[in-house]
């Protein structure tokens, strides 16, 4: 039988994985992996949460939150393509025209 | 073996967590990008044994038919568009130059964030097992008819966010057509 502690335990640290490979990875495609990473550990505990009272609430969120997910993934990767085919490449360093 | 059988069976969860966990930090390691999208691929699945391990039976189903029939093959068709093509730049750096002070943020952040959360995370009144409470969830038992029940739950009770969601999902379909299409029409 799984604990709160341990659910919450493991949330946090794919919570905290993904949060590193979005800020240390240079690749826009690692970048959205992340992404996606945190959002799952997101759902982890909407259905720990779900679990804990009984209720379902959670779960039916932690469906939604899978749409989004998908969703954005969509979004994302048509704007990495987008990217390589106007700058030819796919690395967040190399993406600098903000810059002043 | 019976009792190695019931321990398993015991902590299915934290074997699921500990390769999710194990699969995750592969994804951020790996150096080439097929790569990482295989460990993206082998943590959504132990994400979606952990989901199968709290109960939620159609969560987990729809995560394996979600990410690793969806999502995956999405990855791989764009690393495949986009990394394929040249393969020159493998010997280049992986982590972006402010990967030096971005870690060492992320690392304190997480210290600052069990510090700040140790009694939720670890404190004694987290540590009874989750258990269901029946009859909280209007006469359905949310582990034994799992799917009626996060049926009625998106139907019944969460219907227009469900909607919403269908507007979105529409919109990012037209987005994604739009945004990946070449210029000449």
């Amino acid at each position: 039988m799984a604990t709160m502690n341990a659910v919450l335990f493991f949330s946090f640290l794919l919570f905290a994985i993904g949060c590193a490979g979005m800020l240390v990875r240079r690749n826009a495609l690692v970048m959205l992996m992340s992404a996606e990473l945190m959002l799952n550990a997101a759902n982890l505990n909407l259905i720990a949460f779900a679990r804990h009272s009984g209720t379902v609430t959670g779960q039916a969120f932690a469906l939604l939150v899978m749409g989004f997910a998908a969703a954005e993934v969509a979004v994302g990767l048509a704007l990495v393509v987008a990217l390589y085919r106007r700058k030819d490449t796919v690395n967040a360093d190399d993406l600098n025209l903000l810059k002043g | 073996m019976e009792a190695l059988l019931a321990s398993i069976a015991k902590n299915i969860f934290v074997i699921f967590g500990l390769l999710a966990v194990g699969g995750a930090t592969a994804m951020v390691a790996s150096r080439s990008a097929v790569h990482s999208v295989l460990a993206f691929l082998f943590a959504m699945l132990n994400i979606a044994g952990c989901f199968l391990a709290l109960g939620a039976e159609f969560l987990g189903m729809a995560q394996i038919l979600v990410y690793a029939g969806g999502i995956v093959v999405l990855f791989l068709f764009v690393v495949m568009l986009v990394e394929m093509a040249k393969g020159k730049e493998t010997n280049k750096a992986v982590f972006t130059a402010q990967a030096k002070v971005a870690a060492p943020v992320v690392v304190a952040g997480a210290f600052a964030f069990l510090a700040v959360f140790k009694d939720t995370v670890f404190g004694a009144s987290a540590a009874q097992a989750l258990t269901l409470k029946p009859g909280l969830a209007e006469g359905l038992d949310v582990a034994r008819n799992n799917a009626q029940a996060v049926s009625r739950g998106l139907f019944a009770d969460y219907l227009l966010p469900f909607e919403v969601l269908s507007v979105i999902l529409l919109v990012a379909l037209v987005g994604a057509v739009v945004l990946a299409k070449t210029e000449r029409v």
